[in-house]
């Protein structure tokens, strides 16, 4: 078999085998339960809508201080730990729910282009923060009373509030078909 | 004008008419309501929080509203202009939605609570701020706000 061809069915049994899996995760009972039960799916929602409202609207608070646009006479590490405690839960809140919901749908959400969108900004966003994590929270001592942090700080913040504001429009319009 | 006429109203209104017709306008608006509406409960919980005693404690509570008041005026104001449109576009699907109805009532609640009493509490110098109504405010809030957004939810599920 020509390397080509051979690459090419290799792509063409791993793609089916993705289809696959999505469609055994939502045939699984709990799947099954949830997409059909009148209650379950619009609670999951409304809690995973719910709970991205409060990870990213807490988070957003800290983003406009990194950038530097708010609460510039408090110390970035003051208000990153009243903030992030709750981003933590609304994110976690969110996760879980999210994970139920793509197990009941798996196979729309495998369709679903915006699908794709959301989990490429959400990891994304995970990276923007690790890199902010590695690069800049070692320093921080250095800047946290600055009112108007260094640039790469401020960029950071603007960059996660880009992104999360993405992964909120995307994650919106997949429960739309175009 | 009876409420039924002016659901009506609402629901012959051009814009009304020009978001049924596209495909791409009511998504595009209701990410926007989205969005604010994450604006709006964030800054309702940061200040929710600070009444509760926990986080920036440096900072008096009326510095903590003070500085979210522009972020949060814009929020609410994007909200209900965004919130207006998606409305009357399907304003008849509303009119008899208990969802819609209930957000209604608790948004009317959560906009007098949030420009009355919390602003009041929250204005007020932190020595004279009682722990039972710092405590009780932060809680309404939540509750009223968060309430808001589950029956805004419902509506779409009703």
């Amino acid at each position: 078999m020509p390397f080509q061809v051979a690459i090419f069915v290799k792509a063409q049994y791993l793609r089916m085998s993705i289809v696959e899996m999505c469609q055994w995760l939502q045939d699984t009972s709990i799947g099954t339960s949830i997409r059909e039960s009148t209650w379950v799916f619009p609670i999951l929602e409304g809690t995973h809508l719910l709970g991205i409202a409060a990870s990213v609207g807490t988070l957003l608070v800290m983003d406009l201080r990194l950038a530097g646009f708010l609460f510039k006479r408090e110390p970035v590490s003051q208000v990153t730990k009243a903030v992030m405690p709750l981003s933590m839960v609304g994110f976690a809140v969110m996760f879980i729910t999210g994970i139920f919901l793509f197990w009941s749908q798996a196979i729309k959400a495998y369709g679903s282009i915006y699908f794709k969108i959301k989990l490429v900004l959400l990891v994304l966003a995970g990276i923007n923060a690790l890199v902010f994590e590695l690069t800049m929270r070692g320093k921080s001592a250095a800047w946290d009373r600055d009112p108007v942090p260094p640039f790469r700080a401020r960029m950071a913040g603007i960059t996660g509030l880009i992104l999360w504001a993405g992964v909120i429009c995307a994650g919106r319009t997949m429960a739309y078909n175009f | 004008m009876s409420l039924r006429s002016f659901f009506q109203w609402c629901d012959s209104l051009t814009i009304a008419n020009a978001i049924r017709d596209s495909r791409f306008l009511f998504p595009i608006i209701e990410s926007i309501h989205i969005l604010a509406l994450a604006v709006l409960l964030g800054t309702v919980i940061v200040v929710s929080m600070r009444l509760l005693g926990k986080g920036m404690k440096q900072r008096p509570v009326a510095e903590v509203y003070g500085e979210l008041s522009r972020l949060r005026n814009w929020a609410l104001a994007t909200m209900l202009v965004t919130g207006f449109l998606l409305f009357s576009s399907e304003a008849m699907k509303c009119y008899d939605n208990p969802p819609f109805l209930t957000k209604m009532v608790l948004l009317a609640i959560a906009i007098t609570f949030q420009y009355t009493v919390v602003r009041a509490i929250s204005g007020k110098p932190d020595a004279l701020l009682g722990r039972f109504q710092a405590t009780a405010v932060a809680w309404g809030s939540l509750v009223l706000w968060f309430g808001v957004g589950t029956a805004g939810r419902a509506i779409g599920f009703y």
